[in-house]
């Protein structure tokens, strides 16, 4: 049974809030990104470290600063608590598998090193496809 | 009491292509020498868990050097190096360890280096077989485009935490958490370097072509490569081992680009045995 992305979005927001490693640096940590699954899109907007909104029905001329796009299939492996190989993190898909980054990079690299804690937070919260 | 380390660290000057060197370099063992090279953009504390290996030490010299520029090895004394762009080439690389070797007075090192130190291995193997016992290129390919890339030192990204994140799923998901956390300190301490080191990782290395006059009688090539490395996955690095006359090829599995850092113990038992089978070739 696939979760809601409602459900998804509450309790994503709820472990990026509460995480530790996150709210150690968290003070910048201010950008929006779209992650497409395919089935499910959602905008995170990120604000000094903490989810300030989740938009899980993104409109076609809804603004983010970078997206992630993938099939559904590519989401669950993401999702898995030690994925596969290839499967374990946005530069390996990428450069491996069909993860896209699009958008504005540079806002990715400014917000690296949080982006990518928050990432792995798929392991222990799930994807909505 | 204090709680030392048998690991002793020293500096030693070298002379590289016009350029004098003060080389840091860390060091413990005794037996045959083990010369071992970082990843790009790091330092030799990258092999903290083999320099203090009993096992290994008991029959090993291990020693860990910082590559010019990283660590605690400077840049060149000798030139206004801020006024270059740092771009590292294979001859350059090969001849700062061939320098290296030499002031030490090492007889016939085996030398081992990760990633951009793997692809060196290479190199060395080709173009001067005489001086190595053997190499073993870790995390190595005959070619490893991609990486040579301007977001490493963005002047409007934090380029430290760029590099550190940047790397971090080289490693496995598997490898203890602290470990692959110093890694990534690690990696926040080379950011300036890193591009430039890359310049030779994904461009100036370029093997193609070139593997079968690699003569592996003279210095046997052992490569090994974890499963969770995507900038030189497996098959690029078996594939290159097949063109090796007498190359092998070691799979370690769950784990990633870098070994000797994101897990030694589980490292140390495919090390072993690459040692083992460069015993049984001398």
């Amino acid at each position: 049974m696939v979760m809601s992305v409602r459900d998804w979005a509450t309790r994503f927001s709820e472990a990026s809030d509460r995480d530790q490693t996150i709210g150690a640096m968290a003070k910048y940590f201010t950008c929006s990104y779209l992650w497409d699954m395919g089935t499910a899109k959602v905008i995170v907007e990120m604000i000094d470290g903490k989810v300030y909104r989740i938009n899980v029905d993104p409109a076609p001329m809804d603004a983010y600063d970078f997206a992630l796009r993938a099939s559904p299939q590519t989401w669950r492996e993401f999702a898995r608590p030690i994925p596969a190989p290839m499967f374990h993190g946005i530069w390996s898909a990428s450069f491996r598998r069909d993860l896209k980054i699009e958008g504005n990079t540079l806002a990715l690299m400014q917000n690296l090193r949080n982006f990518t804690v928050q990432f792995e937070l798929l392991r222990k919260v799930g994807v909505p496809v | 009491m204090a709680k030392h380390s048998p690991v002793v660290g020293r500096y030693v000057t070298i002379e590289v292509d016009g350029c004098e060197y003060s080389v840091f370099y860390l060091r413990n063992g005794s037996g045959v020498p083990l010369v071992c090279q970082h990843t790009a953009g790091c330092h030799n504390h990258q092999w903290r868990g083999l320099l203090e290996d009993p096992e290994i030490t008991a029959n090993y010299d291990v020693i860990a050097y910082d590559l010019a520029r990283h660590g605690k090895s400077d840049p060149p004394n000798n030139r206004e190096w801020w006024k270059e762009e740092y771009l590292l080439t294979a001859e350059h690389f090969m001849n700062f360890i061939n320098a290296f070797c030499e002031a030490l007075e090492l007889d016939r090192p085996i030398f081992m280096g990760s990633s951009f130190g793997g692809n060196v291995a290479l190199q060395l193997a080709l173009h001067h077989p005489d001086k190595y016992r053997a190499v073993i290129p870790v995390e190595a390919a005959e070619h490893a485009p991609g990486f040579f890339l301007d977001l490493w030192r963005h002047p409007h990204a934090n380029a430290a935490q760029v590099c550190g994140s940047g790397v971090w799923d080289l490693m496995a998901p598997q490898s203890p958490e602290h470990d692959r956390w110093q890694t990534w300190h690690y990696y926040t301490q080379g950011a300036e370097v890193f591009k430039g080191d890359l310049h030779f990782y994904s461009v100036d290395h370029d093997m193609r072509g070139q593997l079968g006059n690699i003569d592996t009688r003279r210095c046997p090539v052992i490569m090994m490569t974890g499963t969770y490395d995507y900038l030189t996955p497996p098959e690029a690095t078996e594939a290159t081992a097949r063109q090796i006359p007498g190359g092998i090829y070691i799979e370690m599995e769950d784990i990633g680009h870098f070994p000797m850092s994101e897990n030694y113990p589980l490292f140390a038992v495919y090390l072993k045995e690459a040692l083992r089978i460069i015993e049984s070739k001398s």
